[in-house]
């Protein structure tokens, strides 16, 4: 079964762009709209996988990231991070928070993918 | 639609939203608006638009949305305060985005006319404001980098890179995987893995969460430290990691190697066009560099510590308002959203239309039915005349629902207004402020969408000549700050808009001297207040002397009445000397039914659009005068209005009927006039459902479209303008 990633992005352009990255590589997608929707998409749909914005309203991607990491059932989950190369502080804050890595906004569909299969097996 | 190209219709759509989000939240913010969950979502809406433009590669509008942003991030961080000056330029800034998104959607990237100069502006806020952030790189070229990742600063290929590898607990505490790095790191080359299990305690002293193994690599091939280290990225601060090139000097021999740091900051950047320098925190990476690892790290220290994880503190006086401690407020504030989100889809129009025009049709259907029944002689308690009136009266619900769907708020044409009023307000020098009400008023689409024009018009003209100016306002004891305001509320079934300024307010002798001087009205007229004030929405009232720059673009306020009446609406003004002036207009809630008037002439039925009708009486032989030929008058309380036989204006018959054998409807057509449709006779009121007689067979003139009645025959719907106009030009004629 191909593995499922959820992305989570309050940006509808963002989200699809994920998608059709994603699809295309294989990947099963599944996409929330904030952190907070992103919590309950993620015991519904266990993925393998997540990708998550930052600034988003509800709950950023930060709140998003400790809440997973404080999960037993899904702490393990690989979480990368979408950022833009002028948020270096915010790169850290997030990896501070549990981030396993990080995609730099605007993202390369190949270089996403390769980062999925760094975290993931 | 290839998949790329429709997620670009996704960003503009997108787009549209979050320049609704920013102003609406600048505007709160001009209005007192303190709440931290604002000014993030303003940011957030610049920084979605920069983010979607970037994968889309429009750079006018990344450069223009980055310097937004910066600027909007130095508010936020509240290094720069929330001022009225600062929220000004900050709004026309949005104007500037939304212009640049109107033409990348149109696919005319370029510079915008102000573009540069509230760049400028909006720089020298954030430069004040964050002195850390001196670097001007607005005239940064954004241009598309493809720098080789592959470019260390000496050649590499065929050596070997002897790589020690000992993760920390926090890398697996961040579900980063040895083992994955590991198969990664093997790929680049020939690799002989060891295993160092040295530092692993006895059972009972294992902390199961805790990191022990360490790994030896050897790889060598075409690859280069580089290579390696980007395997490692995600990891750096959360493992030790040291890369040794074995039988060369170079990289190895300890020491910053800048030459790589760049090399790696640029391929960061990726061959798309984010290069946003401000990432290029040299301070915080130098600071990394000298600054010891906190525990004994052996030689040579990695060579691209990039900043540590923990406490390296980031070189900026800190963000107290970070999003983090926001979340749970920003969760209170934006539970509503959620919700709309959630009980929300998107349905195609034509989709919706055809639903219309089904319903429509079994509207149509269930009267015809109705009538048969009628009809055949069955009594009005039988169970099949009964069944049919709750069916009746279903349909009515499934029209109304049906309707509904078409329905939008107000909202989205009121939103437009906000910069027209900061734009007219600039250009006549008045300090305006527009109040809305009623924004979630809601409407057919198609209604909203023309209302968007005649609005424009009645606001500019508000502004300018409505409101006076401040000088003039002080002395009357105003405000200098006008007020105008746009309100629309539900009444009896239809949507009233309304339209106020705290202005002067009509000036009735001008008004009436022009329209003496342009011969609308006789110089010696006695009209009432209220017709005084109707004068300015007679054809050829506006005048090229009253074209200003803003208001007066050859459009009078006679075009706003006829977009108005098209839509089966109607204007009124009242205005009060001193204290302003309010448009009214009422519109019907849909174009997709009528309210009409049922009438009969010469055995065809029919229908006179009940909005134009004032009144309907029985003409007295003495009222109605010939002026010679078949052109005659009545007189309706002193006053005289042509009387319009409507059977012949449509060619049913050739000699008009007789005054009394008939009916005259007083209508009130383009620009206020009066005349009295003549007919023979009224059947009821009914609503119908309009059907485009053009989509059908062909325009016809004094024919506005067609409906199904409920015996099955067509019956037209009068233009009634068209016919009031082409029986005045053969009045004139005759007279």
């Amino acid at each position: 079964m191909s593995m499922t990633v959820l992305t989570v992005d309050d940006s509808r352009t963002m989200r699809e762009m994920l998608r059709l990255a994603l699809a295309d590589a294989g990947f099963r997608v599944v996409q929330a709209e904030d952190g907070i929707h992103g919590l309950e998409v993620l015991q519904a749909e266990r993925p393998q996988v997540i990708v998550t914005d930052i600034n988003m309203p509800r709950m950023d991607g930060f709140g998003f990231i400790e809440e997973v990491r404080g999960d037993p059932q899904h702490r393990a989950i690989p979480i990368l991070v979408l950022t833009t190369e002028s948020d270096a502080e915010k790169k850290n804050r997030a990896r501070m928070a549990g981030a396993t890595g990080w995609i730099v906004k605007p993202f390369n569909p190949d270089k996403l993918v390769d980062a999925i299969r760094r975290v993931a097996a | 639609m290839d998949p790329f190209a429709a997620i670009k219709d996704t960003f503009f759509q997108e787009c549209e939203e979050q320049l609704a989000e920013l102003e609406s939240g600048l505007l709160a913010m001009e209005g007192g608006d303190q709440d931290p969950e604002t000014i993030n979502a303003v940011f957030r809406a610049v920084h979605s638009i920069k983010g979607g433009a970037g994968a889309f590669q429009l750079e006018a509008l990344i450069r223009f949305a980055h310097v937004f942003e910066t600027a909007l991030d130095e508010m936020r961080s509240g290094r720069l305060a929330a001022s009225p000056e600062v929220l000004k330029t900050m709004l026309r800034a949005a104007d500037i985005l939304a212009d640049l998104v109107t033409s990348a959607r149109a696919g005319q990237e370029g510079e915008h006319a102000q573009q540069q100069q509230l760049s400028d502006e909006l720089k020298a806020m954030s430069g004040a404001a964050g002195a850390d952030e001196e670097e001007d790189w607005g005239d940064f070229e954004f241009q598309p980098m493809s720098v080789a990742v592959d470019v260390p600063e000496e050649a590499p290929s065929a050596r070997a890179f002897k790589v020690r590898f000992k993760p920390r607990a926090d890398l697996y505490a961040k579900a980063n995987e040895a083992a994955l790095l590991l198969r990664e790191l093997v790929r680049l080359g020939d690799s002989q893995v060891e295993l160092d299990t040295s530092e692993v305690p006895l059972l009972d002293a294992i902390d199961p969460e805790a990191a022990y193994l360490i790994w030896n690599v050897t790889v060598s091939g075409d690859t280069d430290e580089l290579a390696i280290r980007e395997v490692f990225e995600f990891v750096d601060g959360d493992c030790e990691l040291d890369v040794e090139a074995q039988g060369g000097s170079g990289a190895g021999g300890g020491g910053l190697d800048i030459g790589a740091l760049l090399a790696r900051a640029q391929a960061e950047a990726g061959p798309l066009i984010e290069t946003a320098p401000d990432d290029f925190d040299l301070t915080a990476l130098l600071q990394a560099a000298g600054l010891p690892e906190a525990e004994p790290a052996p030689t040579p220290a990695p060579a691209l510590a990039v900043v540590p994880p923990a406490p390296a503190a980031p070189p900026a006086p800190a963000a107290p308002a970070t999003p983090a401690a926001d979340a749970s407020e920003g969760l209170a504030a934006n539970q509503s959203r959620k919700t709309e989100a959630g009980a929300t889809i998107r349905v195609d129009l034509d989709r919706v239309d055809r639903l219309i025009d089904l319903v429509g049709e079994l509207v149509i259907n269930q009267a015809v039915l109705a009538q048969r029944v009628m009809e055949a002689g069955l009594a009005r308690a039988s169970a099949v005349a009964m069944g049919l009136d709750e069916l009746e009266q279903l349909t009515r619900e499934i029209q109304d629902s049906v309707m509904a769907i078409r329905a939008q708020p107000v909202k989205s044409v009121f939103q437009r207004m906000p910069r027209l009023v900061r734009e007219v307000a600039a250009m006549t020098g008045k300090p305006v402020r527009l109040v809305t009400e009623g924004e979630g008023t809601e409407v057919d689409k198609t209604v909203i969408e023309r209302l968007a024009d005649p609005l424009t018009h009645m606001i500019r003209n508000a502004i300018d000549h409505g409101l006076e100016s401040p000088e003039k306002r002080a002395a009357a004891g105003k405000p200098a700050e006008g007020v105008v305001k746009l309100a629309a509320m539900h009444r009896s079934g239809r949507i009233v808009i309304e339209v106020s300024d705290d202005g002067g307010g009509i000036n009735r002798e001008r008004v009436k001297g022009i329209a003496i001087e342009k011969g609308l009205i006789a110089a010696d007229a006695t009209l009432s207040d209220e017709e005084i004030d109707n004068l300015i929405f007679m054809p050829g009232f506006s005048t090229a002397a009253e074209v200003s720059d803003i208001s007066g673009r050859g459009v009078g306020m006679d075009v706003v009445r006829r977009s108005i009446q098209a839509l089966g609406g109607r204007i009124n003004i009242t205005s009060k000397p001193g204290k302003g002036s309010t448009f009214t207009m009422s519109l019907p809630l849909t174009l997709a039914v009528l309210d009409g008037m049922v009438v009969s002439v010469e055995g065809q039925t029919l229908v006179a659009p009940i909005t134009a009708i004032i009144e309907t009486l029985q003409p007295k032989a003495e009222d109605v005068h010939s002026l010679g030929g078949h052109a005659r008058v009545i007189s309706i309380r002193g006053g005289f209005v042509p009387l319009i036989d409507v059977g012949m204006a449509l060619g049913y018959r050739r000699e008009p009927l007789p005054s009394s054998d008939g009916v005259a409807l007083l209508i009130e057509g383009e620009g206020g006039a009066r005349a009295a449709l003549f007919v023979d006779a009224i059947q009821g009121q009914r609503q119908v459902v309009i059907k485009s007689l053009e989509a059908n067979y062909r325009q016809v003139p004094g024919v506005a479209a067609a409906t199904i009645l409920g015996d099955g025959r067509v019956a037209l719907i009068l233009d009634i303008d068209t016919i009031v106009a082409v029986s005045r030009g053969e009045m004139r004629k005759a007279g």
